[in-house]
């Protein structure tokens, strides 16, 4: 980056740069210099004094010239990094730079592009298990300046006596068994444990749900089939596989147990519980916990108002009930004077997604009610106003054009993350653009994800492939396929790996424009995405080259192209392979006919024998037309046909005693192929 | 159907086999059963593979294109080298060629060339790329004064200046011991010397002055850290200046050896060369006064002849100008 001079000293290892700096002393000294001479005047001879002057005063005069220099500026540290990665672009053709950029070794399809990048996080995870566990291993320091985070973390626990520091260890390492048990000896043992110390605790185990939290990796196969019998028998309808991932709040557990405990209750103690059982499902519990707090006079917190609205929907049923209870508490909200946060309305927001038709209104007023306030909405909840808005499968339920008015005015802001439900509003409003086939829209939300930090709410790979499949699909059903092929050049592979269906739009995108000559370098593609073992897609591919006769040398493409895809078919491959069907035999041994390839066309239909699959009777008289010259190659076609039973052997026979030339055995041959036959009849 | 038989096989050594040697030996003949009985896919060796009883490998991985095909000629080459990186054939879309060529040979190609990937390349710091870099830097900058235009200025208005190296490299520290090293330079022109302060400051200079440029150079490195070399550097300018200006009791007693050039005044060859001419009789009647004899001009270029030969050294020039010196003198 600094341009390196030609006797640079010594350029270090590893692609190293030396800059050189040269800077210009201040003017500020160089004057110092010279008032000091002029102290030292004083001692010399009046001759020499009377020279020295006047060289102050020239050199004053010059200075009086005001040579400003202007003050230097500062800036952050990381500020010339960042200046200098602006003017850095996306590259198409590279993948994720986390993966190495080598053509054996960079991800080609998307399931090996989730293996590789989850390899990588677990060997990450694998190198901070063993320097967390063995730290006496990893005490040098190398870094400068210190990195923290690659130091080894404690996880173990080194108090063992029964003290508040060990609990106050526990709690910090979030074991919660460990500090409940901590806990319980204390109280035994009589010591006094301070009241910031038990909410800490009460904290940690209601966060938890009395649970320890989930280590990286570590299935917790015995617990959730507990806590899904749980479910099962508490609610007999149908339960999301989120309820069996967050668990469920037991019946007097520790934290209830705690809580009954405490000499005095504050506020925080309960916003604690009352979170914690909407966290984990105990939703009355939580309403009742709620009263008995308003029973003794505490004002809640804003945090507990959010927990409570998400309790909501599982408290009633009809949909007016509901809408009615959230008015109701936020009623209370603003009677105890507590300010609603960004969270509350996304909340209010999420529940009346189960609203039914009530909630369009009421989100309208929402929203309003949030830009009152003055608080920004974030992307969930303009994600769940879609979902209230556009709500029903078909597109000629849509009547607003909301989304179209939402983009509008967020096309130039840069969100951050401030809800975890972010994340799903970009992959729903390509879902709403693609269903109403609005190809602007689409635009206008393609080019959101490039302003500022949004591509990092595009969320996991799941959703962000979602997203561009959708983008995708949208451009090969709207655009012209010239725009579709730039997209598609910009898109893959770096952003988006095809899934079949993707493939089979943009096919549809080329027959519509029949831009057919490019087939052959799709079907590279898909080979390497690894959808060539998809025989819904290949067969598409096939029927769609072997539609039309084309121009010689795209015919010869083609037939090249044929004799790939037959690769694919074939069985000594580690993948499971596909099966032939007689339309593909078919279209291969057409496209190989087309080019004049008579020995892989003839090694084709040994395969329909060997298959036992059926020629149709067109492919058999193409052939016949196409082998002019091979009189034993015809009489052998016909021989097969017989094999095969097929009404059309007797015209085939006589076709092939008319135009070849033929042998006398040759003859008897067909003519006696061609009565066994009429005789069958 | 052909991973089910083997699933079945192996389950089957694993009962039959009661103790661990067995066990393990029973498992590689299943292993063989298995691989016999079944057309496994998958399982290009051929008979080889069965008869050493290894696993079943799958097949290799082929490499899939280099992303050169795909890159565009108008590509943004910027994005595809953003920072300093090794030499990827694949990413690099030259046909380039490097090594000692075999005996009739050509260098070697790109893919897999060891000596490509060893040297340092520039690919990041394309004339395009140092472009986009310095129009992003000129925000941090501010703007040059007005007056200084020339060197000239520079030199009247700003006479010090410091150089000073900073590095950069990949690992984890970012210290390098190198970069304390800081070198002041200033012109002896711009300092206010008389006389005898400039002949004080040369000998205390010796080897750091340069006559050719009238630059002094001081190089510090004994600090650690960068900011006490170029305090120390000041220092040690200020001091040669005050040194130089003081005179010291002992100056006095500096004998003609001690002079750091040579002087022809009152020098023995002065000495010798008034005596010469004196012996040659030259002025007619009485010995004419030393100074007349002095602003002759063959002494004059004598005397230019010695010095030069003194302070200089002896070279081919310098010697026969000396003998032209004394020719003249002694009107050879």
């Amino acid at each position: 980056m600094v341009s390196p001079s030609h006797n640079a000293p010594g350029l270090s290892k590893n692609m190293a740069a030396s800059g050189r700096h040269a800077g210009h002393y201040i003017n500020k000294n160089s004057r110092s210099l010279l008032n000091h001479l002029d102290k030292l005047l004083g001692q010399r001879g009046f001759a020499l004094s009377s020279v020295l002057r006047q060289q102050t005063a020239t050199l004053q005069n010059d200075s009086t010239e005001a040579i400003v220099i202007p003050r230097k500026k500062t800036w952050g540290k990381e500020a010339v990094l960042e200046a200098l990665a602006s003017t850095v672009n996306r590259d198409p053709t590279a993948y994720h730079y986390q993966f190495q950029d080598d053509p054996y070794l960079s991800p080609r399809t998307s399931a090996e592009s989730k293996l590789y990048s989850m390899s990588q996080e677990s060997g990450r995870a694998a190198a901070k298990y063993f320097v967390d566990m063995y730290p006496k291993y990893f005490t040098k320091d190398f870094a400068e300046p210190h990195i923290p985070c690659l130091m080894p973390a404690s996880v173990a626990l080194s108090l063992e006596e029964v003290s508040e520091e060990a609990l106050k260890e526990r709690i910090g390492l979030r074991k919660v068994g460990a500090a409940v048990e901590m806990y319980d000896q204390l109280v035994q043992a009589g010591t006094p444990i301070s009241k910031q110390m038990t909410y800490d605790l009460l904290d940690l185990i209601c966060f938890y749900g009395d649970r320890e939290p989930a280590q990286e990796g570590e299935p917790e196969a015995d617990q959730t089939e507990a806590s899904a019998e749980e479910l099962r028998r508490k609610r007999g309808r149908f339960h999301r596989a989120s309820d069996t991932l967050r668990g469920v709040w037991r019946e007097n557990n520790n934290a209830e147990r705690l809580f009954r405990l405490l000499p005095e209750r504050e506020a925080r103690c309960y916003s604690a519980v009352i979170r914690g059982m909407v966290k984990h499902g105990a939703f009355a519990k939580a309403f009742d916990m709620y009263t008995d707090m308003l029973n003794n006079r505490l004002t809640a917190d804003v945090d507990i108002f959010n927990a409570l609205i998400l309790a909501v929907p599982e408290m009633r049923e009809a949909y007016t009930e509901k809408v009615d209870f959230i008015t109701d508490l936020l009623n209370q909200m603003s009677q105890q004077k507590v300010q609603p946060n960004l969270q509350t309305f996304n909340n209010v927001l999420k529940v009346l997604r189960r609203c039914g038709a009530l909630a369009k209104s009421i989100s309208l007023q929402t929203l309003s009610e949030m830009k009152a306030l003055g608080i920004a909405p974030s992307l969930a909840s303009f994600n769940h106003l879609l979902a209230i808005f556009y709500k029903g499968g078909s597109a000629a339920d849509y009547p607003t054009d909301i989304l179209q008015e939402l983009l509008s005015e967020i096309e130039t802001t840069s969100f951050t993350c401030q809800d975890p439900e972010d994340v799903w509003f970009f992959s729903s409003a390509m879902k709403i653009c693609l269903e109403t086939k609005d190809m602007k829209l689409g635009y206008k939300v393609q080019s959101l994800v490039g302003v500022g930090d949004n591509w990092r709410l595009l969320g996991d790979s799941y959703q962000q492939g979602m997203f561009y499949y959708r983008f995708f699909s949208l451009l090969c059903l709207m655009e012209h396929v010239d725009v579709v092929l730039k997209w598609y050049h910009q898109l893959m592979p770096s952003l988006y790996y095809p899934n079949p269906q993707g493939m089979r739009d943009l096919l549809q995108a080329l027959d519509t424009e029949s831009r057919l000559e490019l087939l052959p370098s799709i079907w590279k593609d898909v080979k390497t995405l690894g959808h060539d073992n998809k025989s819904d897609l290949v067969e598409e591919l096939l029927s769609l080259m072997a539609r039309e006769k084309h121009s010689p040398e795209v015919q010869e493409s083609f037939a090249d192209c044929a004799l790939d895809i037959k690769a694919a078919f074939d069985v000594d491959r580690r993948k499971p392979s596909l099966e032939w069907s007689p339309l593909a035999l078919g279209h291969v041994t057409t496209l190989l006919l087309r080019a004049g390839r008579i020995p892989q066309a003839w090694e084709m239909m040994q395969l329909f024998k060997s298959k036992n699959r059926i020629p149709s009777e067109a492919l058999l008289e193409d052939f016949l037309s196409q082998c002019s010259g091979a009189p034993t190659t015809a009489v052998e076609l016909v021989k097969l046909s017989a094999a095969f039973c097929l009404p059309a052997t007797p015209q085939l026979a006589q076709r092939v005693l008319l135009e070849f030339d033929l042998t006398e055995d040759q003859r008897t041959t067909l003519s006696e192929l061609e009565s066994s036959w009429d005789h069958n009849e | 159907m052909a991973a089910h038989t083997t699933k079945i096989c192996l389950s089957l050594g694993r009962i039959n086999g009661p103790g661990f040697g067995q066990y393990a030996s029973l498992n590689r003949a299943t292993y063989a059963t298995a691989l016999s009985t079944s057309n496994f896919t998958g399982n290009k060796g051929g008979p080889d593979r069965g008869g050493r009883g290894a696993f079943v490998r799958r097949p290799r991985r082929e490499p899939g294109e280099p992303r050169t095909e795909k890159m565009d000629s108008q590509q943004d080459w910027s994005a595809v080298y953003p920072s300093a990186a090794s030499f990827r054939p694949g990413s690099v879309p030259l046909p380039v060629r490097m090594g000692y060529p075999v005996k009739g040979g050509v260098p070697s190609e790109k893919r897999g060339n060891l000596e490509l990937i060893k040297i340092p390349n520039f690919l990041h710091l394309t004339p395009a790329a140092i472009k986009k870099h310095c129009e992003a830097l000129k925000p941090f900058c501010t703007e040059w004064p007005a007056g200084l235009d020339s060197d000239g200025d520079l030199d009247k208005h700003l006479p010090i200046q410091i150089e000073t190296t900073d590095y950069v490299s990949a690992g984890p520290s970012v210290r390098n011991p190198a970069a304390r090293v800081v070198t002041l330079r200033v012109r002896l022109s711009s300092l206010n010397l008389d006389e005898h302060a400039r002949e004080k400051m040369l000998k205390l200079l010796g080897d750091r002055y340069c006559k050719d440029t009238d630059i002094l150079t001081i190089t510090t490195d004994s600090c650690p850290l960068k900011q006490q070399n170029t305090d120390y550097a000041m220092y040690l300018l200020t001091v040669l200046y005050h040194e130089a200006w003081k005179t010291e009791a002992w100056e006095s007693e500096m004998t003609r050896a001690d002079r750091r050039e040579y002087i022809w005044e009152d020098s023995a060859s002065q000495q010798n060369v008034l005596d010469t001419l004196a012996r040659m009789g030259v002025g007619e009647g009485e010995a004419p006064p030393r100074e007349v004899l002095l602003a002759r001009p063959e002494v004059q270029q004598y005397r230019d002849s010695v010095t030069r030969l003194k302070n200089e050294g002896e070279s081919e020039g310098a010697t026969l100008r000396y003998r032209e010196a004394v020719k003249k003198l002694l009107s050879l």
